[in-house]
């Protein structure tokens, strides 16, 4: 299990892009807005919506191309054919990825913290990691699923934005939805983006308001695991739904 | 061959259809220990399907298969078309995860060793994705050898190799059955198969028209070659159907 761990950890730990989407880009997004911004109110908004965004890159974006990607080349195929049982396997790397964006959120969190000086006890930082790693997992099992529906990788990028922008648009990640209309605030709600969202902000205010929305998140991530499963394909050329029966030895 | 052979898969009567056409038709194959058995026939003939049916990728709709053991995945390796490579790995830690897989632990010089065996030691550090085609393939066979399993399936080995890749695979398939491995191998290269198969199968239509040793099927047909055999009773079938 170990060396699995290990050799989950240095194949998404060599994955540039992803690791650009997830690093790099929020941190440059939050120097960046928060600099011209310079109101400690909009930092520390900005600060959340960019744990955030780099936890949806990182669990949907990040895990749907790995998972594609290995399914493509057979990996999964030849897996059936060992005895290390998939789903172990599948968890294993979902494991990996919620500890490493555990990890790269931690750096963002620095990051912030150092740029504008932002201040957080031990409660916040702890409650703040309860938030990402539910997050992570939640976003995480939805890439699954979205690496279910494409059948090439111009597909996951389509599908990807077809939920992303109601999420991040229904969502006040980054600016307030006072004025917005109500059906981009309900389309908002139906997506766990926007209860992270909350969850990060309330981990500054105590445990109180911080645990339902980890606990709506958390159902989200029984949702998605279900619906993750439900669709898995082993095969590249698989149809969605059907599953290839294994024959009894 | 000696009778006493232990069996290590005996498939009876295996059959399936995808929707109305019938890719394996009643088809009854059976593997001994330390044999070497290359299955032929054209394209779409149902060899792959065949060999997923016996691995337990696809159930058949008719048939039974037994295995020597009922634990055979620990003992039994594959090497598939694609070659399924984890992104980012090295040719060493692909070996390494894959032995994990196999509930195996790989140390470094064993590592090295298969991968010399394999004519990669060259390669051990590099990104397995960043191997060239015949690295590639005999990658995969390392793969499917890690946890030294007792029989091994190849699915067309040397398709798209050049011939020095061609002859460093056989090379490898030879070892692996000096060893006293068996090896159930796919291909379209009848020289490749009349040199190193104990035993023939040769698939048209999803049934078996012609099995045994390629010494014998020659002698039985009258021809010189596989080659010719192989021409003379696919292009029959074509004319029959």
């Amino acid at each position: 299990m170990k060396t699995i761990f290990r050799s989950m950890l240095i194949t998404s730990l060599r994955d540039p892009i992803t690791l650009f989407y997830s690093i790099l880009f929020p941190i440059g997004l939050l120097i960046g807005l928060g600099l011209y911004f310079d109101s400690p109110d909009y930092q520390f908004r900005l600060l959340t919506g960019v744990l955030a965004l780099s936890t949806l890159f990182w669990g949907v974006s990040g895990i749907a191309f790995q998972v594609h990607q290995q399914r493509n080349r057979g990996v999964y195929k030849l897996l059936r054919l060992t005895p290390f049982p998939a789903i172990s396997f599948i968890l294993t790397m979902t494991l990996v990825r919620t500890l490493l964006g555990l990890m790269i959120n931690a750096i963002v969190f620095v990051t912030g913290v150092l740029v504008f000086d932002i201040e957080a006890e031990l409660t916040t930082i702890l409650l703040l990691l309860l938030n990402l790693a539910a997050g992570t997992l939640c976003m995480t099992a939805f890439g699954f699923f979205i690496s279910n529906l494409a059948r090439n990788e111009g597909q996951i990028n389509m599908i990807s934005n077809l939920f992303y922008i109601p999420m991040v648009f229904g969502t006040d990640m980054f600016y307030s939805l006072q004025g917005a209309p109500h059906w981009l605030k309900t389309a908002g709600q139906c997506f766990p983006l926007g209860y992270l969202v909350k969850g990060l902000r309330a981990s500054f205010t105590g445990w109180a308001k911080t645990l339902p929305n980890i606990a709506i998140v958390a159902a989200y991530i029984v949702l998605f695991l279900l619906i993750a499963l439900f669709t898995f394909r082993w095969e590249a050329e698989q149809k969605l739904l059907s599953s290839p029966k294994r024959r009894t030895a | 061959m000696t009778h006493q052979a232990k069996m290590l898969v005996q498939a009876n009567r295996l059959s399936k259809m995808y929707g109305s056409r019938t890719v394996v038709n009643h088809v009854d194959i059976q593997v001994k220990a330390s044999e070497i058995v290359a299955i032929i026939g054209p394209n779409g003939a149902g060899k792959s399907t065949l060999i997923d049916m016996i691995l337990g990728l696809r159930r058949p709709d008719e048939g039974q298969i037994e295995f020597w053991r009922k634990d055979y995945l620990s003992y039994v390796g594959v090497q598939l078309q694609a070659t399924p490579f984890f992104p980012g790995l090295s040719a060493y830690e692909n070996l390494r995860l894959f032995a994990a897989l196999y509930k195996k632990k790989l140390d470094r010089q064993r590592g090295l060793e298969l991968l010399r065996l394999c004519g990669l030691e060259d390669a051990a550090n590099t990104e397995a994705s960043k191997l060239s085609g015949g690295q590639q393939k005999r990658l995969a066979i390392a793969i499917a050898t890690v946890h030294e399993p007792e029989l091994v399936f190849l699915d067309e080995p040397t398709a798209a190799l050049d011939p020095r890749a061609r002859r460093e695979i056989h090379e490898v398939i030879d070892r692996l059955a000096s060893s006293g491995k068996s090896v159930v191998f796919t291909s379209h290269d009848m020289e490749e198969v009349h040199k190193l198969a104990d035993k023939v199968i040769m698939i048209d239509k999803g049934r078996i028209i012609a099995e045994g040793t390629p010494v014998q099927l020659c002698e039985q047909y009258g021809v010189d070659h596989l080659e010719e055999l192989y021409l003379n009773l696919t292009a029959k079938e074509a004319v029959i159907r």
